[in-house]
């Protein structure tokens, strides 16, 4: 059976690309299992969905354990640990990336002895979360990379599965994913399908004996207030809003009013600070700001400017 | 009308550190949040929010909050019930147990529109009738958000949704909850936006400081389920304002009085066509008569309050 | 010991006085409106120092009620049927919110047809939401298992609301004579109310009954409400043996009548649990080994009481006063899961259903429902479950059919 895992951010379409792909193994005869999760986050946070494909009637269920390909259509997913990029991830999975980044830089990041591939798609879109296409790349890549799927059956199951929206939305599907599955021409075949769990030996649950506990513990209540900070929403960031305070009028009301999460307050010298451990990148402070002071760059610029301190342009007196 | 004395007179009263925190998973660009951290700043932590079904159960997601203040999560229906239970349990405490009243709260419904115009409307009618002492918050973002934008009581005449992809979206009307609200006679009922600050706060002043069934209806633009980019949510609710599709006014003492009335109003379109929802309008082709019969309803509107006087 | 006749509703009514409430978040329907007119009147009359306020519906009402027990007051609330089964979304949230209150649930048939009188399966709908249920089998019960309830209810050691079912017509409009306890020695029993971990205050923010995300968080919290639904058996005994001590009056969580000697045994629940009871005598006289089990919790379901008391019995009949379409007598279901696999359990465990919407079940059915029985011991055959309807009731809605219009020719043979 292949196990396939994609990740990606809430509006980049893993969805889509799941079901491409589920289509087009169906379409090669294989049994499918194709689905997303859903959880509470929201466009930008990361999500995943997953394909299963087999010779024989499916009955696992669930998220897959034991990953035999992983894509992740946004690179600056990997590093995020709620992501979930490597769960489960062995020498034996394929993990392929969409990055600028070469495969290499990649092996030598995390460490990791099994095969890396990069997919170098819309490297020069700024805001991640606009990545046009993105899903139809990553499932045109991942039916190259399992090497049984013929050509055909991905460009049917694009045609079944966005045949809805006009011939428009699949034609550049189509030139994407097509596009995709030439450039992983040379890993044809990489991904191998995995084995079954054994029943002869296998690592034993270790069940709990649950007591009963009070209320007082047992109850699903928060004796807290506001440790909601410790969820670092900024995470979900493809864009990063920076101040130039040589522009900044101190007007100081409007970005710290405006943000929709209270991630801007100002200081008692009437200067904002964006926090950004929360700031997930709406952008609306760069749109209202009157003296047009913040700027949107994109997430893995700003990063990469952080590690050189010096430069970081706009740096309050 | 008296007019209260307001803190708020000028954008430079308004808060300029936030406490609701940070760290919830609503969508980046909400609209909904924007208004509800501006009405927390004034609102403060003395104060005990009951939640319905909705988008913003999501705040309190165990085991985080971003509640400064207590928070109990209902189910869709009820509500304005679990408020009318926290209260009268609040007085019971104050009148025999000798609850001292610097522990008192207040109590503050908060619920989306699925649940303020549709199932919750009776409980929210009860609370009124029974004169209950407590704030109600609706952001109303015209549609069942957080099951995925569909059609809601609340949702306007012609926008497409989840539940209304046809040619012409929504067939239906949004529905006058002001006026359902203020036929009740509560204490007070008012209109807001995110997107107009000022206004908000100086309506939610006024809230804290009356008695009695005292509700607000914020307009909460959703770049989720109202199809645009979050960084238009501001310029979208100001445009909501400004083409007078969402008139801003109090209800008090039996009056309506609007606290913002644009006199030179743009025209529909310009709110309009920011919205995916509403691009059947204009591509591939304008729908004029779509176009001039929701201008018409505006225009209606403003016509008849200038009749009364605003 | 002074008695006073009271109806159910009276003794319920008069159990909530006696536990000093402090607040009933109220509903109207038949047949329990007595409950809260009483209550009502208590209050306005200044004999009752409580709150009453009528909601819009019975789920506002329970929500209302789990909102102010959350707060960390008393809570006292009452309704019937389909109030019930409209409240049902708020059981399972106000059990889950772990809020101690008492509802007391004034059996009626449920729609459709809508219809008035008694049974059982609207608190049957209600098994699964995490209340505690304790049954009564007469107006005395109502009144005690009142006082009892609340103590169960929040005890540290549960934490968990509570509901007292008391039959509608044949208890709750019934006139029975009750002692009514002195209102310190009731006081003095049920204690102050302790809020325990519960309360909104302006000094100690709470977030209460917040959403989880994932089948694990999820699963510990559910399984911490079962595991409080199971201490509520031990404590149960604790605080009925305290009652005992105080009151004179015993209420084991499984009462049994001359089960001690008998072959065969009627199990039943409610207040027709006392009609089985004039069964057993009549038939004891006529030479049977026969006897009655009848639970006064449904909830925690009393599996081990249940298990020795019918331990080596040759033959039980379940009355089932409440129908799981598709399936049968819930009762039955439930005991035969508890007697599963015991070494000593029945080997015929017969299925009756009677008494749906305040069908009386005649004390010839009760004899008829032990010559079955003891036929089915005696071929070691278990008969299919038996829906109690006679002849002459066959007769009777043919009749009504007949008016109705409904087709002859498709009426069956006796019409």
């Amino acid at each position: 059976m292949y196990r396939i895992r994609f990740h990606g951010r809430g509006g980049q379409g893993m969805k889509t690309a799941s079901r491409i792909l589920g289509s087009a193994f169906f379409e090669a005869g294989y049994e499918v299992q194709d689905a997303p999760r859903y959880g509470a986050e929201r466009r930008g946070a990361p999500i995943f969905a997953y394909v299963r494909a087999a010779r024989e009637p499916i009955n696992e269920r669930g998220i897959i354990q034991r990953p035999d390909l992983v894509i992740v259509a946004d690179d600056t997913l990997v590093a995020v640990p709620a992501a979930g990029v490597l769960a489960g991830v062995s020498a034996r999975s394929v993990l392929l990336i969409n990055s600028r980044d070469a495969a290499e830089v990649w092996r030598h990041r995390l460490n990791i002895d099994g095969p890396i591939v990069t997919l170098p798609v819309n490297t020069g879109v700024e805001d991640r979360a606009e990545l046009p296409w993105i899903g139809a790349s990553c499932a045109g890549a991942a039916a190259r990379l399992v090497g049984v799927l013929p050509r055909q059956a991905l460009v049917h199951a694009i045609e079944t599965e966005l045949g809805g929206l006009g011939d428009d939305v699949v034609g550049h599907n189509l030139e994407n994913a097509l596009a995709a599955w030439e450039l992983m021409a040379p890993q044809y075949g990489l991904a191998s399908e995995g084995g079954e769990p054994r029943a002869q030996e296998y690592q034993r649950p270790d069940w709990a004996d649950l007591a009963f506990e009070t209320a007082r513990i047992s109850a699903p209540t928060i004796y807290a207030a506001a440790n909601s900070v410790e969820v670092r929403t900024g995470l979900w960031r493809t864009l990063r809003p920076v101040i130039d305070y040589s522009r900044c009028n101190r007007c100081w009301w409007v970005c710290s009013t405006f943000c929709p999460d209270g991630a801007i307050s100002v200081d008692k010298d009437g200067q904002p600070r964006i926090d950004y451990d929360h700031c997930k990148g709406c952008m609306v402070c760069v749109a209202q700001c009157p003296p047009h002071a913040i700027a949107a760059v994109p997430e893995h610029q700003a990063q990469a400017e952080e590690a050189q301190p010096a430069d970081i342009p706009g740096d309050p007196p | 009308m008296t007019q209260t004395a307001t803190t708020f007179r000028r954008m430079k009263d308004l808060p300029s550190t936030h406490l609701l925190g940070t760290g919830t998973p609503m969508c980046a660009g909400c609209g909904g949040l924007e208004a509800l951290h501006q009405i927390y700043d004034v609102l403060g932590e003395k104060t005990v929010f009951v939640n319905a079904a909705g988008c913003m159960t999501l705040l309190s997601v165990y085991p985080f909050t971003p509640f400064r203040g207590s928070w109990l999560y209902t189910a869709m229906a009820s509500a304005p019930a679990g408020a009318q239970g926290i209260r009268d349990a609040l007085d019971i405490l104050r009148e025999k147990k000798g609850l001292p009243p610097e522990e008192d709260l207040e109590v503050v419904v908060l619920t989306g529109d699925g649940a303020a115009y549709g199932m919750g409307l009776s409980a929210t009618s009860g609370a009124m009738e029974r004169d209950l002492d407590f704030i109600y918050i609706c952001y109303d973002n015209e549609g069942y958000g957080n099951t995925g934008q569909q059609y809601s009581g609340a949702t306007p005449h012609a926008a497409r949704t989840a539940t209304s992809k046809g040619a012409h979206g929504f067939a239906g009307y949004k529905k006058d909850l002001f006026s359902i609200w203020a036929a009740h006679r509560p204490t007070y009922v008012a209109t807001v936006i995110g997107a107009e600050p000022l206004d908000l706060a100086r309506k939610i002043e006024t809230a804290r400081d009356l008695e009695g069934p005292r509700l607000i209806i914020a307009l909460a633009p959703c770049p989720t389920g109202w199809d645009y980019d979050p960084r238009e949510s501001v310029a979208i609710g100001k445009l909501a304002v400004r083409t007078g599709v969402w008139p801003l006014k109090e209800y008090r003492d039996g009056r309506i009085q609007h606290t913002r009335v644009p006199r030179e109003r743009v025209p529909v379109e310009e709110y309009l066509k920011k919205q995916g929802r509403f691009a059947h309008l204009f591509e591939p082709e304008r729908d004029e008569t779509l176009l001039q019969e929701l201008q018409a309803k505006v225009d209606a509107y403003w016509d008849s309050v200038e009749v009364q006087g605003g | 010991m002074s008695r006073t006749l009271l109806t159910g509703n009276g003794a319920a009514a008069w159990g909530a006085r006696l536990a000093q409430v402090d607040y009933i978040p109220a509903f109207p329907i038949t047949p329990q409106t007595e409950i809260i007119e009483t209550l009502a009147q208590w209050i306005d009359t200044e004999r009752m120092d409580s709150r009453l306020v009528t909601l819009e519906s019975e789920h506002s009402m329970i929500t209302a009620a789990g909102g102010a027990a959350a707060t960390g007051v008393r809570v006292f609330s009452a309704t019937s049927s389909q109030g019930l089964l409209y409240a049902m979304e708020m059981l399972y949230t106000v059990a889950g919110w772990r809020t101690p209150f008492v509802l007391v649930n004034v059996s009626r048939g449920l729609a459709a047809p809508i219809t008035l009188e008694a049974d059982h399966n609207d608190v049957m709908a209600a098994r699964d939401c995490g209340f505690l249920q304790l049954h009564c089998a007469n107006c005395q019960e109502v009144l005690d298992n009142t006082l009892i309830a609340y103590r169960l209810a929040e005890d540290e050691r549960v934490r968990l609301p509570v509901i007292v079912n008391l039959d509608g017509f044949y208890l709750s409009f019934t006139r029975e004579p009750v002692v009514i306890p002195a209102a310190e020695q009731a006081a003095a029993f049920v204690g102050p109310f302790n809020p325990s971990s519960i309360h909104f205050r302006a000094s100690a923010p709470e977030s209460q009954a917040v959403a989880v995300l994932g089948g694990a968080p999820y699963s510990y919290f559910r399984y911490e409400l079962h595991l409080a639904a199971q201490n509520a058996l031990p404590v149960y005994d604790e605080i009925s043996a305290e009652f005992r001590t105080r009151f004179g009056r015993d209420y084991p969580a499984v009462d049994s009548y001359c089960a001690g000697d008998a072959e065969l045994v009627f199990v039943m629940l409610g207040s027709f649990a006392t009609k089985a009871r004039a069964a057993v005598d009549r038939l004891r006289e006529a030479g049977w080994a026969i006897g009655l089990v009848q639970p006064r919790l449904l909830r925690p379901f009393p599996e081990q009481p249940l298990q020795q008391l019918l331990a080596g019995k040759r033959g039980v009949a379940v009355i089932d006063q409440n129908l799981s379409m598709g399936k049968g007598g819930v009762l039955h279901t439930e005991l035969a899961a508890a007697l599963y696999g015991h070494p000593d359990a029945p080997p015929v465990l017969a299925s009756f259903i009677g008494g749906l919407g305040g069908r009386d079940i005649s004390d010839e059915e009760f004899f008829e429902i032990a010559r079955v029985l003891q036929a089915a011991v005696d071929t070691g055959q278990t008969p299919p479950p038996r829906l109690l309807y006679t002849q002459d009731e066959l007769m009777e809605i043919r009749k009504l059919q007949a008016i109705a219009h409904v087709e002859r020719k498709e009426l069956g043979g006796t019409a």
